[in-house]
């Protein structure tokens, strides 16, 4: 059987590993944390722990040394392979966990508040093991890892974005700008790669999201389409979504005029992440809820119009970055009314309004990272966050004051 | 040299006694033609048994579909020989550590298929099976290897009667070697008739060594009874219907909580076909006795595609129609008694004057009992007539006991106990005598068990059950009296008779012996799951030996006790029983990880 005596750390060498077992959404999500980290320490190597399927994203991320794809389905397999041979499994298992890196690591950047997480804290840190993790988790960071649990539980009025907080997990501070992402140069169909090729207002609209509650009804997508090909001449809209939405995309084309379908590009189900990034690469805007291809839209460079609404809250996940904007549903239910004309204004530059039902807010960074103004911001707000940041980085927070 | 010579040689290395018997064999059962594509093909009895286009390409069809369910250190039994053009085939699919036997039935055919084909080096690594069933079946089970029997239909349909037995047997043989044990969830229904047979299955697989949690909707029986008492129609079956779904959600959310390695339920349970398919979705395996005659009761027809495997208690028609109804695996398992409830009991003077008569009957008022039974009436001898739904019964009113109110299982017992000559006569909606009489109702093995006497209408399947000297029927309800007559005046022979009808019932017809059966049955068609569990391949011993070399995960096992069934949940417990302060060792972290993903895999709600 393996031993950690048997795969020592190369001498000299500091390394670190993020782990963000999280979906692609908040996978994005942990960029900024990321790049601060490699900011504050830039000469120690450090690479990220994620799901297999979706590592491509990170695949030319300067800021990762390495990435160590996880393949969770393997796990599940081994899992139901264990009683047939334990010993055989195990086996499997260190040969999996030995091909994903030749050393353990000094420091584990753990973002994820499962128990999965925490053991694989414990499997790739170099040092002591313990069954929950708390003598390897670092004081600095379990009082951020206490203070969004809270936040999830209790949703009062916090103003620390997640990506901010999880900076925070990791003893960095924000860097106050946004991270880009470098477009994968990913060779598109054919019939899809004249999108934002051609000149005009090119709008990537997120069809769905994973998790049911926060999807827009076909309806409405395919209203916002109707006005905004009615009003916006050189307007292109990009359907985006997996193979899960075909039929969601489907209803949309259907209920969208067919003169106005030359302008409609349907490219649902039809693309690799890396195509996807490609794609969203070309679109200067993006609208959709609080789903996965909104965030990597930002981080490739696309500037977000998002429909927040059932338990997604602009402070906490808002598109990271200067200049997003995000509609904002005043209840937990589910909207009656969508902003289309309102968010159709905003994309044309035409109006900036906020709808009946709809708060509207414009994201904006400083040293504190990214929040979102109303246009009513007042002081308090950036006293709220730097109290927080002060009562649970008291270190960090005088080096940001200074 | 002919292909039979070069053949039999190639056998005779190995096989000595199988080519003495070849070359004694005549052949001439199999008719061979060339197939389109110029091989040999060839019928028996007039029918196809390889395709007459191109067996070659079928045969690797059969492979491709059966070989994915074959795994390492099984034995695959094939039945069906026809020219083995299937069995080469699959053989050069699997991997060496996979055997594969074939069944040899007729060595006849067998002739005529080395006399059609030059078998190649491949025929030497097939286990070829002769002897009779019983004998082969002992000789598998005495392996010790997993076994998984495929059929290849089209040439082992000639032999049904040989497969069949040997099935059985192999089925006895494995389930007299079963020392695992498995936790069954058990689904009863919400009332009936089925309701008290939970209880008995329920027993016998304690008895058996298995944990068994009873999910038991009984307890719902109030609500939906009084649901019952509604009106309108409509309203009445859709509240009613509302309330099965809920129970079956129930189950769901029941069987997420400690979910077992089998979901077995009884006839009328309340789980629906989307909650069944979701189930067989999230790996578990499902299991129903339908303990209900099939023509009666046709919700099955429904439900057929929703549990991997079907019981019934009758066979041939019943068989194929629930196949037809896309039942993917359906067997026969009659009825039978618990002798811990159904047994012999010494009662009171007092209780035998309550209980006790010449000749008694317990049971429903079913429209040819109420026909027939007046014949019993103003004999010299005394009648009486337990049980409810008898009003309107007219002369039968006179015998009818505790004014015909539903009597418990305990008064049946000692009305049983009590009585000369228990009259058994299955229930059917005509006027005579159940025209399709076949199956056995579980009250002829109670009888039995209790060592009480009984005449009881004759049934196709009584005499696999019982001799003429265990039982005593009759085919026509005229015959009743007479042997009532002949049978009330020897009480030695009756005695006799109920004593052999016991220990024939406690020797092979218990509730243990048919949930050994279903279980074996199950493990034979499951060899890497159930079967595995069945082996004992979960125990602590099992699992020590295939981890000799591994100190580490040697040390975890020995922390349970031997005989202790040890799955990974229970190893991530022990683990986390240290407390959070013990430093853990690799394999222990690499053990709570699996086990995360196990549960993972069990979400379901």
């Amino acid at each position: 059987m393996w031993s950690r005596n048997m795969l020592p750390k190369a001498a000299g060498d500091s390394r670190a590993l993020l782990i963000q077992l999280a979906r692609l959404g908040d996978l994005v999500q942990s960029l900024p944390a990321i790049e601060a980290v490699r900011d504050r320490y830039p000469n120690r190597p450090l690479d990220l722990l994620c799901s297999a399927p979706l590592a491509p994203v990170f695949e030319k991320a300067r800021a990762i040394n390495r990435l160590v794809p996880w393949n969770g389905a393997q796990w599940r397999a081994w899992a139901d392979e264990w009683s047939r041979n334990p010993t055989a499994t195990l086996r499997s298992m260190e040969t999996y966990l030995c091909a994903l890196g030749e050393a353990g690591y000094d420091r584990v950047y753990n973002l994820n508040q499962h128990a999965r997480g925490t053991l694989m804290t414990q499997l790739f840190s170099t040092d002591s093991i313990d069954t929950d993790g708390a003598k390897r988790a670092d004081q600095e960071v379990s009082p951020w890892a206490q203070y969004l649990r809270k936040v999830a539980k209790e949703r009062g009025d916090n103003r620390v974005h997640l990506a901010d907080a999880w900076c925070g997990m990791c003893g960095v501070k924000p860097r106050g700008r946004a991270p880009i992402l470098d477009p994968q140069k990913a060779d598109l169909p054919e019939d899809l790669a004249a999108i934002g090729e051609r000149q005009g207002l090119w709008v990537a609209l997120v069809t769905g999201a994973g998790d049911q509650a926060r999807c827009v009804h076909p309806d409405v997508w395919a209203s916002w389409i109707r006005e905004f090909l009615a009003h916006i001449d050189d307007g292109q809209v990009v359907l985006i979504g997996s193979g899960h939405e075909r039929e969601a995309g489907q209803a949309i084309l259907e209920a969208t005029p067919t003169l106005l379908q030359g302008r409609v590009w349907d490219t649902i189900g039809r693309t690799t992440l890396c195509q996807l990034m490609t794609l969203l690469g070309r679109c200067p805007w993006v609208i959709g809820a609080d789903t996965g291809p909104l965030h990597l839209a930002t981080a490739v460079g696309s500037r977000a119009v998002g429909f927040y609404f059932a338990r997604a809250r602009v402070h906490e996940t808002g598109p990271y970055g200067e200049g997003h904007w995000v509609y904002q549903y005043d209840t937990q239910a589910q909207p009656d009314s969508w902003p289309i004309k309102e968010s159709i204004g905003l994309i044309s530059g035409r109006a900036r309004r906020a709808a009946p039902g709809w708060s509207l807010w414009n994201s904006r960074l400083d040293r504190w990272g990214v929040f979102f103004d109303d246009e009513s911001a007042s002081q308090a707000t950036d006293q709220q966050r730097a109290a927080v940041w002060q009562a649970l980085s008291p270190t960090l927070a005088e080096s940001v004051a200074a | 040299m002919s292909h039979f010579t070069v053949n039999v040689m190639r056998l005779a290395a190995r096989y000595p006694e199988l080519a003495a018997s070849l070359k004694a064999a005549r052949g001439e059962v199999l008719t061979i033609e060339s197939a389109r594509n110029g091989s040999p093909s060839a019928l028996r009895a007039g029918r196809w048994i390889h395709s007459s286009y191109d067996p070659l390409r079928e045969a690797e069809t059969w492979a491709d579909s059966q070989a994915p369910a074959c795994h390492a250190g099984e034995i695959i039994v094939i039945a069906g020989i026809g020219l083995l053009y299937h069995v080469e085939a699959l053989r050069k699919k699997l991997c060496p550590d996979i055997a594969v036997a074939v069944l040899i039935p007729n060595m006849d055919e067998f002739h005529d298929v080395l006399s059609a084909r030059l078998l190649g080096p491949w025929s030497e690594h097939i286990l070829w099976l002769t002897g009779t069933p019983h004998d082969i079946a002992q000789t598998l089970t005495a392996a010790g290897q997993p076994l998984r029997c495929l059929s290849y239909t089209p040439a082992s349909q000639a032999d049904v009667d040989f497969h069949s037995d040997f099935e059985q047997a192999l089925r006895r043989g494995i389930a007299r070697q079963a020392g695992g044990q498995l936790t069954i969830a058990l689904v009863g229904p919400i009332y009936g008739g089925s309701l008290p047979i939970v209880g008995y299955v329920k027993r016998a697989l304690e008895t058996l060594g298995h944990r068994v949690q009873w999910i038991d909707h009984s307890l719902h029986a109030a609500s939906y009874e009084m649901m019952g008492t509604l009106k309108d129609v409509r309203n009445r079956q859709l509240m009613q219907s509302r309330m099965a779904e809920v129970l079956s959600q129930w189950t769901l959310a029941t069987l997420a909580e400690s979910p077992p390695d089998l979901v077995l339920s009884l006839a009328q349970a309340p789980l629906t076909l989307p909650v069944l398919e979701h189930l067989r979705k999230k790996k578990f395996l499902t299991a129903m006795w339908f303990v209900e005659n099939y023509r009666h009761l046709t919700y099955w027809q429904q439900m057929a595609p929703g549990y991997e495997y079907w019981f019934v208690f009758q066979q041939g028609l019943c068989l194929d129609a629930f196949r037809q109804a896309g039942a993917r695996h359906v067997s026969y398992l009659p009825m039978a008694a618990d002798p811990e409830l159904h047994r012999p009991m010494s009662l009171s003077e007092e209780e035998r004057r309550t209980f006790g008569a010449d000749v008694s009957f317990v049971g429903a008022g079913y429209a040819n009992r109420r026909r027939l039974f007046p014949a019993l009436l103003r004999h010299p001898w005394s009648f009486k007539l337990w049980g409810n739904e008898w009003d309107g019964a007219g002369d039968l009113r006179s015998v009818l006991q505790l004014n015909g109110a539903r009597i418990d299982t305990a008064t049946c017992m000692k009305v049983f106990n009590a009585t000369c000559i228990n009259l058994n006569l299955h229930s059917s909606t005509g006027t005579g005598l159940d025209p399709q009489a076949d199956f056995v109702n579980p009250r002829t093995f109670e009888l039995a068990a209790c060592g009480a006497f009984q005449l009881v209408d004759h049934r196709s399947q009584l005499p696999d059950f019982f001799t003429d000297q265990e039982m005593v029927s009759f085919r026509t309800f005229d015959e009743v009296p007479g042997l009532v007559q002949r049978w009330l005046g020897d009480p030695a022979a009756r005695q006799a008779m109920a004593t052999a009808a016991r220990t024939r019932v406690l020797d092979t017809h218990t509730y243990v012996h048919r949930m050994r059966d279903l279980l074996a049955q199950i493990g034979l068609s499951q060899p890497d799951r159930v079967g595995a569990l069945l082996r004992g391949d979960r125990q602590q011993e099992a699992l020590l030996s295939r981890c000799t070399d591994d100190p580490s995960l040697e040390s975890l096992l020995k922390e349970f006790p031997a005989g202790q069934r040890v799955e990974l949940k229970d190893v991530a417990a022990k683990i986390r029983s240290k407390g959070t302060t013990t430093t853990l060792k690799r394999e222990e972290l690499m053990v709570l990880m699996l086990d995360e993903y196990r549960s993972e895999t069990r979400d379901l709600l």
